[in-house]
Protein backbone atom coordinates (compact mmCIF):
# COMPACT_ATOMS: atom_id res chain seq x y z
CA UNK A 1 0.00 0.00 0.00
CA UNK A 2 3.06 2.26 0.03
CA UNK A 3 2.54 3.05 3.69
CA UNK A 4 5.50 4.60 5.49
CA UNK A 5 7.40 2.18 7.74
CA UNK A 6 6.69 2.92 11.37
CA UNK A 7 8.68 1.61 14.32
CA UNK A 8 5.70 -0.54 15.26
CA UNK A 9 5.89 -2.45 11.97
CA UNK A 10 7.07 -5.97 12.67
CA UNK A 11 10.68 -6.70 11.71
CA UNK A 12 10.81 -8.79 8.53
CA UNK A 13 13.09 -11.51 7.20
CA UNK A 14 16.24 -10.40 5.34
CA UNK A 15 15.56 -13.07 2.71
CA UNK A 16 11.80 -12.67 2.21
CA UNK A 17 9.00 -10.45 3.46
CA UNK A 18 7.69 -12.73 6.18
CA UNK A 19 7.83 -11.60 9.84
CA UNK A 20 11.20 -12.27 11.45
CA UNK A 21 11.47 -14.61 14.43
CA UNK A 22 15.19 -14.23 15.05
CA UNK A 23 18.00 -11.69 14.76
CA UNK A 24 21.37 -13.23 14.08
CA UNK A 25 23.75 -10.61 15.34
CA UNK A 26 26.84 -12.27 13.91
CA UNK A 27 25.36 -12.60 10.41
CA UNK A 28 23.52 -9.26 10.64
CA UNK A 29 20.38 -10.93 9.39
CA UNK A 30 16.83 -11.27 10.59
CA UNK A 31 15.16 -14.51 9.62
CA UNK A 32 11.56 -15.71 9.35
CA UNK A 33 10.63 -19.10 10.74
CA UNK A 34 11.14 -20.90 7.41
CA UNK A 35 14.50 -19.32 6.64
CA UNK A 36 15.67 -19.67 10.22
CA UNK A 37 14.87 -23.39 10.28
CA UNK A 38 16.58 -23.88 6.91
CA UNK A 39 19.60 -21.97 8.17
CA UNK A 40 20.05 -24.10 11.31
CA UNK A 41 19.51 -27.35 9.42
CA UNK A 42 21.92 -26.36 6.69
CA UNK A 43 24.64 -25.19 9.09
CA UNK A 44 24.51 -28.36 11.14
CA UNK A 45 24.78 -30.45 7.98
CA UNK A 46 27.74 -28.35 6.80
CA UNK A 47 29.60 -28.80 10.10
CA UNK A 48 29.07 -32.56 9.97
CA UNK A 49 30.36 -32.70 6.39
CA UNK A 50 33.24 -30.29 6.90
CA UNK A 51 34.55 -32.16 9.93
CA UNK A 52 33.74 -35.56 8.41
CA UNK A 53 31.86 -36.49 11.56
CA UNK A 54 29.79 -39.22 9.95
CA UNK A 55 30.92 -41.94 7.56
CA UNK A 56 29.34 -44.85 5.76
CA UNK A 57 28.85 -47.77 8.12
CA UNK A 58 28.44 -45.59 11.21
CA UNK A 59 25.93 -46.47 13.87
CA UNK A 60 25.56 -43.27 15.87
CA UNK A 61 24.53 -43.35 19.51
CA UNK A 62 22.77 -40.04 20.08
CA UNK A 63 23.02 -38.99 23.71
CA UNK A 64 19.42 -38.05 24.45
CA UNK A 65 18.77 -36.48 27.84
CA UNK A 66 15.35 -35.25 26.76
CA UNK A 67 16.49 -31.63 27.20
CA UNK A 68 16.46 -29.11 24.39
CA UNK A 69 19.97 -29.64 23.00
CA UNK A 70 19.81 -33.39 22.67
CA UNK A 71 16.25 -33.21 21.35
CA UNK A 72 17.32 -30.77 18.65
CA UNK A 73 20.33 -32.95 17.87
CA UNK A 74 18.20 -36.06 17.39
CA UNK A 75 15.71 -34.18 15.20
CA UNK A 76 18.50 -32.79 13.03
CA UNK A 77 20.36 -36.07 12.66
CA UNK A 78 17.14 -37.93 11.84
CA UNK A 79 16.31 -35.26 9.28
CA UNK A 80 19.66 -35.56 7.49
CA UNK A 81 19.95 -39.32 7.88
CA UNK A 82 18.72 -40.17 4.34
CA UNK A 83 21.67 -38.17 2.95
CA UNK A 84 24.21 -40.61 4.37
CA UNK A 85 24.71 -44.08 3.07
CA UNK A 86 24.53 -47.00 5.41
CA UNK A 87 24.29 -44.93 8.60
CA UNK A 88 21.91 -45.67 11.47
CA UNK A 89 20.93 -43.84 14.65
CA UNK A 90 20.08 -45.04 18.11
CA UNK A 91 19.14 -42.75 20.99
CA UNK A 92 20.80 -43.50 24.32
CA UNK A 93 19.52 -41.96 27.55
CA UNK A 94 21.48 -42.06 30.79
CA UNK A 95 19.31 -42.38 33.90
CA UNK A 96 21.44 -40.94 36.71
CA UNK A 97 18.67 -41.45 39.21
CA UNK A 98 17.98 -37.84 40.18
CA UNK A 99 14.74 -37.68 42.11
CA UNK A 100 12.09 -35.27 40.88
CA UNK A 101 13.97 -34.53 37.70
CA UNK A 102 14.98 -37.50 35.65
CA UNK A 103 11.70 -39.38 35.40
CA UNK A 104 10.00 -36.60 33.50
CA UNK A 105 12.92 -35.99 31.18
CA UNK A 106 13.20 -39.70 30.40
CA UNK A 107 9.56 -39.74 29.35
CA UNK A 108 10.24 -36.70 27.17
CA UNK A 109 13.21 -38.52 25.63
CA UNK A 110 11.08 -41.59 24.91
CA UNK A 111 8.48 -39.49 23.15
CA UNK A 112 11.04 -37.67 21.00
CA UNK A 113 12.72 -40.89 19.91
CA UNK A 114 9.35 -42.38 19.05
CA UNK A 115 8.35 -39.25 17.13
CA UNK A 116 11.36 -39.42 14.83
CA UNK A 117 11.24 -43.20 14.61
CA UNK A 118 14.62 -43.83 16.22
CA UNK A 119 15.33 -46.81 18.45
CA UNK A 120 15.83 -45.84 22.12
CA UNK A 121 17.90 -47.39 24.88
CA UNK A 122 18.23 -46.38 28.55
CA UNK A 123 21.28 -47.09 30.70
CA UNK A 124 21.22 -46.35 34.44
CA UNK A 125 23.79 -45.45 37.10
CA UNK A 126 22.06 -48.01 39.27
CA UNK A 127 22.89 -50.83 36.84
CA UNK A 128 26.40 -49.65 36.04
CA UNK A 129 27.64 -48.32 39.38
CA UNK A 130 25.13 -50.11 41.67
CA UNK A 131 23.83 -46.81 43.09
CA UNK A 132 21.92 -43.83 41.81
CA UNK A 133 23.41 -40.34 41.79
CA UNK A 134 21.36 -39.11 44.75
CA UNK A 135 22.80 -41.88 46.93
CA UNK A 136 26.34 -41.52 45.60
CA UNK A 137 26.23 -37.79 46.37
CA UNK A 138 24.97 -37.90 49.97
CA UNK A 139 27.04 -35.39 51.91
CA UNK A 140 29.03 -34.19 48.93
CA UNK A 141 26.35 -32.40 46.94
CA UNK A 142 28.73 -29.59 46.07
CA UNK A 143 30.66 -32.04 43.87
CA UNK A 144 27.49 -33.03 42.04
CA UNK A 145 28.34 -31.83 38.56
CA UNK A 146 31.89 -33.16 38.63
CA UNK A 147 30.82 -36.59 39.88
CA UNK A 148 27.82 -36.73 37.58
CA UNK A 149 29.82 -35.50 34.59
CA UNK A 150 32.45 -38.22 34.95
CA UNK A 151 29.97 -41.01 35.59
CA UNK A 152 27.57 -39.88 32.89
CA UNK A 153 30.34 -39.87 30.31
CA UNK A 154 31.25 -43.40 31.32
CA UNK A 155 27.60 -44.50 31.32
CA UNK A 156 27.13 -43.07 27.86
CA UNK A 157 30.15 -44.96 26.54
CA UNK A 158 28.90 -48.19 28.10
CA UNK A 159 25.38 -47.54 26.79
CA UNK A 160 26.76 -46.92 23.32
CA UNK A 161 28.91 -50.05 23.40
CA UNK A 162 25.91 -52.09 24.47
CA UNK A 163 24.01 -51.09 21.34
CA UNK A 164 27.13 -51.61 19.19
CA UNK A 165 27.47 -47.96 18.19
CA UNK A 166 30.55 -46.76 16.29
CA UNK A 167 30.29 -43.15 17.50
CA UNK A 168 28.61 -41.03 20.13
CA UNK A 169 26.90 -37.77 19.21
CA UNK A 170 26.22 -35.19 21.92
CA UNK A 171 24.14 -32.02 21.84
CA UNK A 172 26.76 -29.55 23.08
CA UNK A 173 26.01 -26.14 21.61
CA UNK A 174 28.28 -23.13 21.07
CA UNK A 175 27.59 -21.78 24.57
CA UNK A 176 28.50 -25.11 26.18
CA UNK A 177 31.70 -25.25 24.19
CA UNK A 178 32.69 -21.67 24.99
CA UNK A 179 31.90 -22.26 28.68
CA UNK A 180 34.15 -25.32 28.67
CA UNK A 181 37.01 -23.38 27.10
CA UNK A 182 36.74 -20.67 29.72
CA UNK A 183 36.38 -23.15 32.59
CA UNK A 184 39.44 -25.09 31.51
CA UNK A 185 41.41 -21.85 31.27
CA UNK A 186 40.22 -20.83 34.74
CA UNK A 187 41.27 -24.22 36.09
CA UNK A 188 44.57 -24.18 34.23
CA UNK A 189 43.68 -27.47 32.61
CA UNK A 190 45.53 -27.34 29.30
CA UNK A 191 45.05 -30.99 28.27
CA UNK A 192 41.31 -30.74 28.65
CA UNK A 193 41.24 -27.36 26.98
CA UNK A 194 42.46 -28.79 23.70
CA UNK A 195 41.06 -32.29 23.98
CA UNK A 196 37.40 -31.65 23.36
CA UNK A 197 37.31 -30.35 19.84
CA UNK A 198 36.39 -32.08 16.63
CA UNK A 199 36.32 -35.82 16.81
CA UNK A 200 37.53 -36.74 20.24
CA UNK A 201 38.85 -40.21 21.02
CA UNK A 202 40.98 -39.35 24.03
CA UNK A 203 39.19 -41.35 26.67
CA UNK A 204 37.52 -44.21 24.89
CA UNK A 205 37.61 -46.13 21.67
CA UNK A 206 34.36 -44.53 20.66
CA UNK A 207 34.80 -41.22 18.88
CA UNK A 208 32.49 -38.43 20.04
CA UNK A 209 30.97 -35.88 17.69
CA UNK A 210 29.25 -32.57 18.51
CA UNK A 211 27.25 -31.47 15.48
CA UNK A 212 25.67 -28.47 17.29
CA UNK A 213 28.97 -27.04 18.52
CA UNK A 214 28.68 -23.99 16.27
CA UNK A 215 25.04 -23.19 17.00
CA UNK A 216 24.35 -20.67 19.80
CA UNK A 217 22.10 -21.93 22.59
CA UNK A 218 19.42 -19.37 21.84
CA UNK A 219 19.16 -20.67 18.28
CA UNK A 220 18.88 -24.27 19.45
CA UNK A 221 16.00 -23.27 21.73
CA UNK A 222 14.41 -21.11 19.03
CA UNK A 223 14.68 -23.93 16.51
CA UNK A 224 12.74 -26.25 18.80
CA UNK A 225 10.21 -23.56 19.67
CA UNK A 226 9.48 -22.79 16.03
CA UNK A 227 9.11 -26.50 15.35
CA UNK A 228 6.64 -26.73 18.24
CA UNK A 229 8.92 -29.06 20.18
CA UNK A 230 10.18 -26.83 22.99
CA UNK A 231 9.26 -28.36 26.32
CA UNK A 232 9.50 -26.78 29.73
CA UNK A 233 11.16 -29.47 31.80
CA UNK A 234 12.30 -29.42 35.41
CA UNK A 235 15.84 -28.17 35.96
CA UNK A 236 18.45 -30.42 37.45
CA UNK A 237 18.34 -29.83 41.24
CA UNK A 238 22.15 -29.91 41.42
CA UNK A 239 22.91 -27.36 38.74
CA UNK A 240 23.53 -24.40 41.06
CA UNK A 241 26.55 -26.09 42.60
CA UNK A 242 28.77 -25.93 39.55
CA UNK A 243 31.47 -23.49 38.53
CA UNK A 244 29.72 -23.75 35.19
CA UNK A 245 26.72 -21.82 36.53
CA UNK A 246 28.95 -18.79 37.20
CA UNK A 247 30.82 -19.12 33.94
CA UNK A 248 27.54 -19.46 32.06
CA UNK A 249 26.03 -16.21 33.30
CA UNK A 250 29.33 -14.36 33.04
CA UNK A 251 29.79 -15.48 29.46
CA UNK A 252 26.25 -14.69 28.37
CA UNK A 253 26.66 -11.22 29.86
CA UNK A 254 29.89 -10.74 27.92
CA UNK A 255 28.36 -12.08 24.73
CA UNK A 256 25.40 -9.73 25.09
CA UNK A 257 27.59 -6.66 25.51
CA UNK A 258 30.27 -7.83 23.04
CA UNK A 259 28.66 -10.04 20.39
CA UNK A 260 31.13 -12.59 19.02
CA UNK A 261 32.88 -13.22 22.35
CA UNK A 262 32.05 -16.93 22.29
CA UNK A 263 33.23 -17.38 18.72
CA UNK A 264 36.51 -15.60 19.53
CA UNK A 265 36.99 -17.86 22.53
CA UNK A 266 36.62 -20.88 20.26
CA UNK A 267 39.09 -19.32 17.82
CA UNK A 268 41.71 -18.93 20.52
CA UNK A 269 41.37 -22.57 21.42
CA UNK A 270 41.86 -23.50 17.78
CA UNK A 271 45.06 -21.46 17.69
CA UNK A 272 46.42 -22.98 20.88
CA UNK A 273 45.62 -26.41 19.52
CA UNK A 274 47.45 -25.70 16.29
CA UNK A 275 50.74 -24.84 17.95
CA UNK A 276 50.57 -27.39 20.68
CA UNK A 277 52.40 -30.67 20.79
CA UNK A 278 49.76 -32.95 22.14
CA UNK A 279 52.18 -35.56 23.53
CA UNK A 280 53.94 -32.97 25.65
CA UNK A 281 50.69 -31.78 27.18
CA UNK A 282 48.93 -35.04 27.81
CA UNK A 283 51.86 -37.25 28.73
CA UNK A 284 51.99 -40.86 27.57
CA UNK A 285 48.77 -42.82 27.45
CA UNK A 286 48.35 -45.64 29.97
CA UNK A 287 45.70 -48.22 30.66
CA UNK A 288 43.68 -48.12 33.85
CA UNK A 289 44.77 -51.05 36.00
CA UNK A 290 41.20 -51.58 37.15
CA UNK A 291 39.14 -51.39 33.97
CA UNK A 292 41.66 -51.13 31.11
CA UNK A 293 40.33 -47.85 29.72
CA UNK A 294 42.88 -45.49 28.23
CA UNK A 295 43.96 -42.85 30.76
CA UNK A 296 46.89 -40.67 31.74
CA UNK A 297 47.75 -42.23 35.10
CA UNK A 298 47.49 -45.49 36.95
CA UNK A 299 43.73 -45.39 37.40
CA UNK A 300 41.17 -43.77 35.11
CA UNK A 301 38.97 -40.92 36.34
CA UNK A 302 35.95 -43.18 36.76
CA UNK A 303 37.71 -45.86 38.80
CA UNK A 304 39.42 -43.22 40.95
CA UNK A 305 36.06 -41.55 41.57
CA UNK A 306 34.23 -44.78 42.38
CA UNK A 307 37.00 -45.70 44.82
CA UNK A 308 36.74 -42.35 46.59
CA UNK A 309 32.93 -42.55 46.73
CA UNK A 310 33.06 -46.02 48.24
CA UNK A 311 35.07 -44.67 51.17
CA UNK B 1 -2.58 -16.37 40.03
CA UNK B 2 -6.22 -16.01 41.08
CA UNK B 3 -5.59 -12.60 42.59
CA UNK B 4 -4.01 -11.08 39.45
CA UNK B 5 -5.89 -8.00 38.25
CA UNK B 6 -8.17 -8.54 35.28
CA UNK B 7 -6.45 -7.17 32.16
CA UNK B 8 -8.12 -4.09 30.75
CA UNK B 9 -8.03 -3.35 27.05
CA UNK B 10 -4.72 -1.51 27.06
CA UNK B 11 -2.82 -3.99 29.17
CA UNK B 12 0.06 -6.23 28.18
CA UNK B 13 0.31 -9.54 29.92
CA UNK B 14 3.82 -10.84 30.55
CA UNK B 15 4.42 -14.42 31.60
CA UNK B 16 7.78 -14.49 33.34
CA UNK B 17 10.38 -17.28 33.28
CA UNK B 18 9.42 -18.31 36.82
CA UNK B 19 5.84 -18.82 35.55
CA UNK B 20 4.68 -15.74 37.41
CA UNK B 21 2.45 -13.34 35.54
CA UNK B 22 2.62 -9.62 35.41
CA UNK B 23 0.07 -7.38 33.75
CA UNK B 24 1.53 -4.00 32.90
CA UNK B 25 0.03 -0.93 31.43
CA UNK B 26 2.57 -0.02 28.88
CA UNK B 27 2.68 1.64 25.52
CA UNK B 28 4.46 -0.11 22.66
CA UNK B 29 7.94 -1.23 23.71
CA UNK B 30 10.65 -3.27 22.01
CA UNK B 31 11.33 -6.75 23.34
CA UNK B 32 14.89 -5.67 24.03
CA UNK B 33 13.79 -2.73 26.18
CA UNK B 34 11.21 -4.82 28.01
CA UNK B 35 13.85 -7.45 28.89
CA UNK B 36 16.27 -4.72 29.93
CA UNK B 37 13.67 -3.30 32.31
CA UNK B 38 13.13 -6.76 33.75
CA UNK B 39 16.93 -7.20 34.03
CA UNK B 40 16.89 -10.26 31.82
CA UNK B 41 19.73 -11.05 29.40
CA UNK B 42 18.06 -11.62 26.01
CA UNK B 43 20.56 -14.40 25.26
CA UNK B 44 19.21 -16.45 28.15
CA UNK B 45 15.58 -16.44 27.07
CA UNK B 46 13.32 -16.70 24.07
CA UNK B 47 10.27 -14.51 23.83
CA UNK B 48 6.95 -15.26 22.20
CA UNK B 49 4.05 -12.96 21.43
CA UNK B 50 0.67 -14.67 21.33
CA UNK B 51 2.47 -17.94 20.81
CA UNK B 52 4.83 -16.81 18.03
CA UNK B 53 8.55 -16.30 18.49
CA UNK B 54 9.65 -12.66 18.16
CA UNK B 55 13.12 -11.10 17.76
CA UNK B 56 14.46 -8.47 20.17
CA UNK B 57 13.66 -5.57 17.87
CA UNK B 58 9.99 -6.50 17.63
CA UNK B 59 7.66 -4.02 19.29
CA UNK B 60 5.09 -5.42 21.64
CA UNK B 61 2.27 -3.68 23.42
CA UNK B 62 -1.40 -3.53 24.18
CA UNK B 63 -3.38 -6.76 24.09
CA UNK B 64 -0.29 -8.87 23.58
CA UNK B 65 0.39 -11.91 25.63
CA UNK B 66 4.16 -12.08 26.02
CA UNK B 67 5.87 -15.19 27.28
CA UNK B 68 9.48 -15.10 28.40
CA UNK B 69 11.01 -18.58 28.47
CA UNK B 70 14.33 -19.31 30.11
CA UNK B 71 16.41 -21.58 27.89
CA UNK B 72 19.19 -22.72 30.21
CA UNK B 73 19.35 -26.46 30.35
CA UNK B 74 19.94 -29.07 32.97
CA UNK B 75 22.03 -31.64 31.19
ZN1 LIG C 1 12.26 -15.56 5.14
ZN1 LIG D 1 39.30 -47.49 35.16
Amino acid sequence: MGRKKSPVDPPVCSLCEAPAVMNQQYSRRSLCSTHFINDVEERVFQVIEKKKMIRAGDRIAVALSGGKDSTALLLLLALHLPKWQDVSLIAVTVDEGIHGYRDETIRAAERVAENVGVEHSVVSFQDLFSDNLDTLLKGREEQACTVCGILRKKALIEGAKKVRATKIATGHNLNDEAQSVLMNVLRGDLPRLVRNSGIDTADSFLPRIKPLAEIPEKEVASYLFVKGMFLLLPECPYRGFALRADVRSMLSGLEHRNPGTMLRLMESRKKIEKYLEWEKVSGPLHRCRQCGDPCSGDLCQVCRLLLSLAR
Amino acid sequence: MGCAPQPTHQDMKIILPDQGTRVIERGPVSVEKMLHELRINPLEVIVSRNGTLVPENAVVGADDEIRIIRISHGG
